[in-house]
């Protein structure tokens, strides 16, 4: 067709401009869409000693019996955790060393060296969703990922611990006065993280409230801070977290729920289940655990150290 | 099955804003389309740069990448859209440089001696597309633009990560309280699989009533 003849060369040059255009558009997203500038390993916190890990207990050969999920991971050399790489101070991937940072991440470190020897993990990122199918395909050994224990769950999945405690509060912008607390949430339109235990919560802790639900993290502290939503509503140590490297934002009252988070593992082995629960019981009682806590979730949190929880203290752990 | 049964109006929710969706962006994808795709083919070289640039942008950025883009970006500059609309758009844009290079396609299928002909008994370069050139030319590219209308339709289950309880997010806060990851996404990969049905049995009768005999 007459109408539609061009040049080569300069369909050629004009290709190659696009080109640079989307290049410089996906360059220009990077800086925007990872909005979480300052690391929370910078803002007070410290990586846990080297020696923390080297006084960590292992296992004796007595515990291993063989042929056991245990046997097999000492036998393979590292444990397959599945767990996130965004989870400020839980478990978040430093993009200098690429080491993954933590309290979820060094207590699967921790675990991996009470089986193996060493702390050699494997961390698969695995989606809220699909935690459960994981556990039960057993593509990963354990789940250390802010795991809430509930019934429900406890029917698919096997839970050890519960090794940490929260709660879901409440954050606001800086200048908002209005809101003091989660009794203030009824007809504002409130942020929540996507799979989230705040999704299922909100509803009963805030009636009349309207959910708007983003994927990670620092997108819904972005959506804060660009009005789309009045309030935050997320687990307490990643809402200090995220006030202390975003100005603009505070939390406001106190935790209003009670999550206690545990190790998901296969439901069908109750050995394994045993074996971690006994883990937890020894690093809780010579200090590893408070030790852990102190150079991670505690650089944020103020007043002290707080009192591990009971093993098998909640329904369905 | 009682993780999806207990939850269907949640699930329903979900269903009606995925339809929704799909509508709106499939006809805002099809009017920029065509307006693209005569970009592309039209005499005036700046205005051919202009569709070139815009397929070329717009195809080679990943689309939950110009959603977030859209979504976060946008307000540092002191322009907010709601989350429907800002979803509903991006998505329009993304898939109307795809279905600007199927109609684009089509259009090359008419041949040369029409568009010759068209001029030749005096239509202008409008009037020609118009009577002559798109007529034809969208009538064979009925089943690639399905196509790329049930990738939409797909695509828009990304608007779950910028906050819009589409389907896929209806089915993630199910499975939250449920817990039962394989029933809710079973059921509701089934739902997107009827939805692509409707679409392509939709395509098929209009190809068949369509078709041009040559």
């Amino acid at each position: 067709m007459s109408f539609l003849h061009t040049s080569f060369t300069r369909r050629r040059a004009l290709t190659v401009a696009a080109t640079a255009v989307t290049v410089a558009l996906a360059a220009a997203g990077c800086g925007d869409g990872g909005s979480a500038p300052t690391l929370p390993g910078n803002a007070g916190g410290e990586k846990v000693a080297q020696s923390v890990f080297d006084a960590a207990p292992v296992a004796s050969d007595a515990e291993i019996p063989a042929g056991s999920t245990m046997d097999m991971i000492r036998k393979r050399g590292y444990l397959n955790v599945g767990g996130s790489l965004d989870a400020p101070l839980l478990s978040q991937q430093n993009p200098v060393t690429g080491q993954i940072e933590g309290f979820d991440a060094d207590m699967a470190k921790l675990l991996a060296k009470y089986i193996i020897g060493k702390p050699e993990v494997k961390t698969v990122t695995i989606g809220t969703q699909t935690r459960e199918a994981m556990l039960q395909a057993k593509s990963v050994d354990v789940i250390f990922q802010t795991y809430t224990i509930t019934p429900q769950r406890a029917t698919q999945v096997a839970f050890a611990g519960p090794y940490l405690t929260s709660g879901l509060a409440v954050a606001v912008r800086k200048d908002e006065t209005g809101i003091k607390g989660v009794q203030d949430l009824a007809g504002k339109t409130v942020i929540v993280g996507a799979n989230t235990p705040a999704v299922t919560a909100l509803p009963s802790a805030a009636p009349g409230s309207k959910q708007v639900a983003f994927a990670t993290d620092p997108q819904a502290v972005q959506a804060l801070l660009q009005k789309r939503g009045d309030a935050y509503v997320q687990d307490f140590t990643l809402l200090a977290s995220g006030a202390k490297a975003n100005p603009g934002m505070k939390v406001v009252g106190e935790p209003f729920t009670t999550e206690a988070y545990g190790i998901g593992l296969n439901r069908e082995d109750a050995q394994f289940k045993e074996f971690v629960n006994n883990w937890l019981k020894k690093i809780q009682a010579d200090g590893t655990w408070a030790k852990v806590w102190e150079s991670t979730l505690g650089s944020v949190v103020e007043g002290g150290t707080p009192t591990p929880p009971a093993i098998g203290s909640v329904e369905g752990s | 099955m009682d993780a999806l049964t207990a939850h269907l109006d949640e699930l329903g929710h979900g269903l009606v804003t995925t339809v929704q969706l799909t509508v709106v962006t499939t006809l805002g994808a099809l009017l920029l389309g065509v307006v693209v795709a005569t970009l592309r083919v039209c005499p005036v070289p700046l205005l051919r740069s202009v569709g070139m640039v815009y397929v070329e942008v717009l195809q080679n950025l990943p689309l939950l990448a110009l959603l977030v883009l859209f979504v976060f970006a946008l307000p540092t500059i002191g322009i907010t859209f709601p989350l429907f609309t800002s979803a509903a758009i991006v998505i329009a844009a993304y898939e109307g440089a795809y279905l600007a290079e199927a109609i684009r396609a089509g259009i090359n299928t008419v041949g040369v001696g029409q568009a010759e002909a068209a001029r030749a008994i005096g239509l202008t370069f409008s009037q020609s597309l118009r009577y002559v050139i798109l007529p034809q030319g969208l009538r064979a590219v009925i089943q690639p633009m399905g196509n790329i209308c049930i990738a939409l339709l797909m695509n828009t289950s990304l608007a779950a990560a910028v906050g819009v309880v589409e389907l896929t997010q209806a089915a993630n806060n199910v499975n939250l309280v449920e817990a039962q990851p394989i029933a809710v996404f079973t059921g509701a990969g089934l739902a997107y699989m009827l939805l692509a049905l409707v679409i392509g049995r939709l395509t098929g009768t209009l190809e068949r009533r369509l078709a041009i005999v040559r």
